[in-house]
């Protein structure tokens, strides 16, 4: 297809996508159901409760838990035509150029982002509305938490209820965070940054989102199931006493890590072929080099945690013994599997938005990035790094003593490549113009909260400290100094950077800039009190406790409302700037990078001609510096000048 | 630790104009006053460093539990001049050199790196590092090193309370742990149900308790009082309540405890 070619089909593509013009997330939720409710039958039928053989009765519901949510997810993505163009081809028909076209969402106005939509710009925002949905639950699940803590006498729920809902809003926020840069940005923005017109496989970028939509429900069917007692971890052998929640947990886990795995191929095989020509290695944009190193890191990792779950849902239906130590299987089994992922899947979370922070520094310094291949150097140290280190999660655990001192030695060399991010990000903004709009405030924020997580950090490594902090709130202050203050923080900054390419519009900045105080003095206020909590010594993940603590709960309480306030204020800047904002042009921020030499937001072929890169995108102050050539075309949508 | 970029030679102290680059002899002025605000940051946080540890963690009560607090305090103290630089010269960037106004800033000094800082940043940091993992290995042998003739305590944890159960005392048993000071104490630990985690957070130390297996952990209580013992690992329903009391106590009131509980001093 050449590129004139792609220009002349201008007209409506009224013919084409056959059976996929009746297909939406309507049709998906309805057979979705309907899928569920025969696999209930069909397992019913099947499984009469029977005695395993050492004896254990695995109960019937648990089976027909799995097979209903199994229905579910596949009735859905069958309802929605996923697996339409697959099966054409097995029937040896392929698609023609309409049908691809309406694939891509042309002219179907906003009925695209409810449908299997393959542009990578319509998956970005579906994307970005499932995170933020997806964070909004998790926000008021904290809101219930810390209510029930505000002080010691509060009973507002159940123990049962209560231990649910740490683990819901644990595994809920970390669904969220690992996808709330790579889902939108790695989406809607990476392939625009290295000129290519879409990802590598379109139609497996949909299929990752609308695998990902129906696990929401599903995780939320949880709580009608009797909830979860383990905490996010889902630790056995406790997992294996739990109620058929616990099988709803592990369904949305195997699907969640599916979905994880098809976007991560899709990301890596992207950006390693698809650049666009002249962008050699040297010349892409630190965003796109750190995209990639997650999704390496994440199609590694993350299937650790998809065993660990699957392995849990044969022992809780099948009587397997993978984790019963009276019969030959091993609790520690679970643990390693699960902190195999477990530690890569924090720096999954944390890289992209670190990244994102590190291609903002230089556009609002106006100086190019410092030290770009300490930048790289710096996240390929962590993403190694990071695949040996998981039993610091493991020191209080018992297992393998004579361990606890290598581990101790990998987890503090972590230090050094982080260290670099640091510099690089400190060394762009040393002599710069520094430009206060509201993305240069998350980065601000990122360097205070991050270097609080990451020295809290140090403190844990060292085996006898952890000793005493491990199980304790020092670590929950710890890892959402780093999660929340760290990656949340760059994440909503990237957010308020790429907000007008995707949109058009400029996020309301007075409004922007209020939340992101409310938000940085009431985390800061809420995890520094939590901190004080966990060395009093309080035990995490608990209901109640102690009069001793009752100050520092207080306060991380109150803490924990006025983030809240900042994050709906955030989310009614998102929603009224998206309908109303301030128009931004093509180039809102002066940015050298591709997305940026394109309209806000981009025609659906994102180039009319792609373009040629001669140089990186940090030539600022460099006279002679240019990205790449942009051919002129009569069909130009702006008048500034086409060299970025 | 200095950010040398002086030594290129530029020195574009105002923050408007493009004027080209002037020789300065000696240190640029930002650089000194960079110096300054760190070494003023260093001091200040590295007395909330100092002081932080010791105002909230529990009284030490044991060996271990006292090298815990001094590991916190170390190394509190040492992040203190990393903060100090990465924060003073994000700030003082911010102060010095904020663009006011509308419109976009212009472009700043093209510097793409600076090889001494770049070769001083991972020096120093490396060495941090080796400081701390010097130290935490040091520590770590000696909170673990096995005393001879330890008193042993079987300890079990079930949904949803700690047993104890002291073999060379004639098998007594107990709900709440009873602990002679100054004698070096050997907790085995399991568990009959699901992982459970003992902790006695006055004495710094810790184990999971797992099932069909025994963890250990060891310390020597050196402080006469009553002290807290909890589960640190999600258990289920009433994790939140499986809590007892250590009592540390002298070594003629332990033989008293054990002999009123129908054991045999061992």
């Amino acid at each position: 297809m050449t590129d004139s070619a792609v220009l002349e089909t201008t007209v409506a593509a009224s013919s084409g996508g056959g059976i996929m013009r009746r297909l939406n997330v309507l049709t998906g939720t309805v057979c979705g159901v309907v899928l569920a409710v025969v696999f209930y039958f069909a397992a019913n039928a099947m499984w009469a409760t029977h005695i395993g053989p050492y004896g254990q009765v695995p109960t019937g519901s648990d089976q027909t838990v799995v097979a209903m949510l199994l229905g579910w997810v596949i009735g859905f993505l069958i309802g929605i035509g996923a697996f339409v163009a697959p099966f054409k081809w097995l029937l040896g028909r392929d698609q023609s150029h309409d049908d691809e076209m309406f694939g891509a969402g042309k002219n179907q106005g906003v009925m695209r982002y409810f449908r299997f939509t393959t542009d990578h710009k319509v998956v970005g925002v579906q994307y970005l509305v499932l995170a933020m949905t997806t964070f909004f639950v998790g926000g008021v699940l904290a809101m219930m938490i810390r209510s029930e803590l505000i002080t010691p006498g509060a009973k507002l729920f159940g123990n049962q209820t209560y231990n649910s809902l740490v683990g819901m809003h644990g595994i809920i926020m970390i669904v969220s965070t690992i996808i709330m840069v790579t889902g939108p940005w790695g989406n809607f923005i990476m392939p625009i940054m290295i000129g290519a017109r879409d990802m590598a496989f379109p139609r497996l970028n949909a299929l990752s989102l609308w695998t990902l939509v129906p696990v929401v429900p599903m995780l939320l069917s949880v709580a009608f199931l009797g909830g979860i007692p383990t905490g996010w971890v889902a630790y056995a052998p406790l997992s294996d006493q739990a109620p058929p929640g616990m099988d709803a947990f592990a369904i949305s886990i195997i699907l969640f890590v599916i979905s994880s795995a098809i976007g991560a191929v899709n990301l890596i095989v992207t950006a390693v072929t698809m650049r666009t020509k002249g962008m050699t290695w040297s010349r892409t944009p630190i965003f796109v080099i750190g995209i990639t190193l997650t999704s390496i890191l994440g199609l590694v990792a993350l299937p650790c945690f998809e065993v660990a779950m699957f392995f849990t849902v044969l022992d809780r239906t099948m009587a397997a013994t993978f984790f019963d130590a009276a019969h030959g299987g091993s609790q520690w089994l679970y643990s390693n599997l699960f902190w195999l992922m477990g530690h890569p899947e924090v720096y999954v979370i944390l890289i992209p938005a670190m990244a994102a922070v590190m291609e903002m520094v230089p556009v609002f310094s106006r100086k190019p990035l410092f030290g770009y291949r300490l930048a790289v150097l710096g996240e390929i140290g962590i993403v190694s790094l990071s695949i040996l280190v998981w039993a610091h999660h493991m020191f209080a655990s018992g297992w393998a003593p004579a361990l606890n001192g290598p581990f101790m030695l990998t987890t503090e060399l972590i230090s050094i490549p982080t260290g670099l991010i640091f510099l690089v990000i400190i060394g762009t903004l040393w002599r710069g113009r520094i430009w206060t709009r509201l993305p240069m405030l998350f980065i601000y924020g990122f360097l205070w909260n991050f270097m609080i997580g990451g020295v809290t950090g140090i403190f844990l490594s060292d085996v006898p400290a952890d000793n005493e902090l491990h199980g304790a709130l020092f670590v929950t202050a710890h890892f959402h100094y780093t999660l929340l203050g760290g990656a949340l923080i760059g994440g909503m900054g990237a957010l308020a950077y790429w907000f007008p390419k995707m949109t058009g519009r400029y996020l309301d900045e007075k409004v922007g800039k209020l939340a992101f105080w409310l938000v940085m003095i009431g985390l800061n206020v809420t995890f520094m009190a939590m901190f004080f909590s966990g060395l009093r010594g309080m035990p995490r993940r608990v209901a109640t406790y102690g009069h001793e603590f009752a100050v520092s709960n207080l306060i991380t309480t109150l803490g924990a409302y006025v983030i809240f306030a900042g994050m709906l204020l955030f989310l009614s800047a998102i929603i009224n700037s998206w309908r109303s904002g301030e128009p931004a042009g093509e180039n809102p921020w002066q940015a050298k990078t591709l997305e940026w030499m394109v309209a806000s937001p981009p025609i659906l072929e994102n180039f009319e001609v792609l373009p040629v890169v001669t140089g990186d995108p940090y030539g600022y102050g460099e006279e002679d510096s240019r990205h790449a050539i942009m051919a002129k075309s009569h069909n130009s949508h702006s008048s500034t000048e086409a060299h970025s | 630790m200095s950010a040398d970029d002086g030594a290129q030679g530029e020195a574009m102290s105002d923050s408007t104009s493009s004027q080209p680059p002037q020789e300065r002899p000696g240190w640029p002025s930002h650089i000194k006053a960079l110096l300054w605000i760190v070494a003023i940051l260093t001091v200040v946080l590295a007395i909330f460093e100092w002081w932080w540890p010791g105002a909230t963690m529990p009284v030490d009560a044991s060996k271990t539990e006292k090298a815990v607090q001094d590991t916190m305090v170390v190394f509190s103290v040492a992040a203190a001049p990393v903060m100090a630089l990465v924060w003073g010269i994000a700030l003082y960037s911010l102060f010095k050199w904020r663009h006011r106004g509308d419109g976009v800033p212009e472009d700043g000094p093209a510097i793409r790196g600076n090889n001494k800082v770049t070769l001083t940043w991972l020096v120093v940091s490396s060495l941090l590092t080796v400081f701390l993992l010097v130290w935490g290995l040091a520590e770590l042998t000696a909170t673990t090193s096995t005393a001879t003739n330890p008193l042993v305590i079987e300890v079990t944890g079930q949904q949803w309370v700690w047993s104890f159960k002291y073999p060379q005392e004639g098998g007594v048993t107990s709900e709440t742990l009873v602990l002679p000071v100054d004698r070096p104490v050997l907790f085995k630990v399991t568990s009959t149900d699901v992982i459970h985690d003992f902790w006695l957070p006055e004495m710094g130390i810790k184990v999971d308790a797992n099932p069909a297996v025994i963890t250990q952990t060891a310390t020597t209580p050196t402080l006469l009082g009553t002290f807290n013992v909890r589960c640190a690992e999600l258990c289920g329903l009433n994790h939140a309540f499986m809590q007892t009391t250590a009592k540390v106590v002298t070594s003629a009131d332990f033989a008293a405890w054990v002999q009123s509980n129908g054991g045999t001093v061992g």
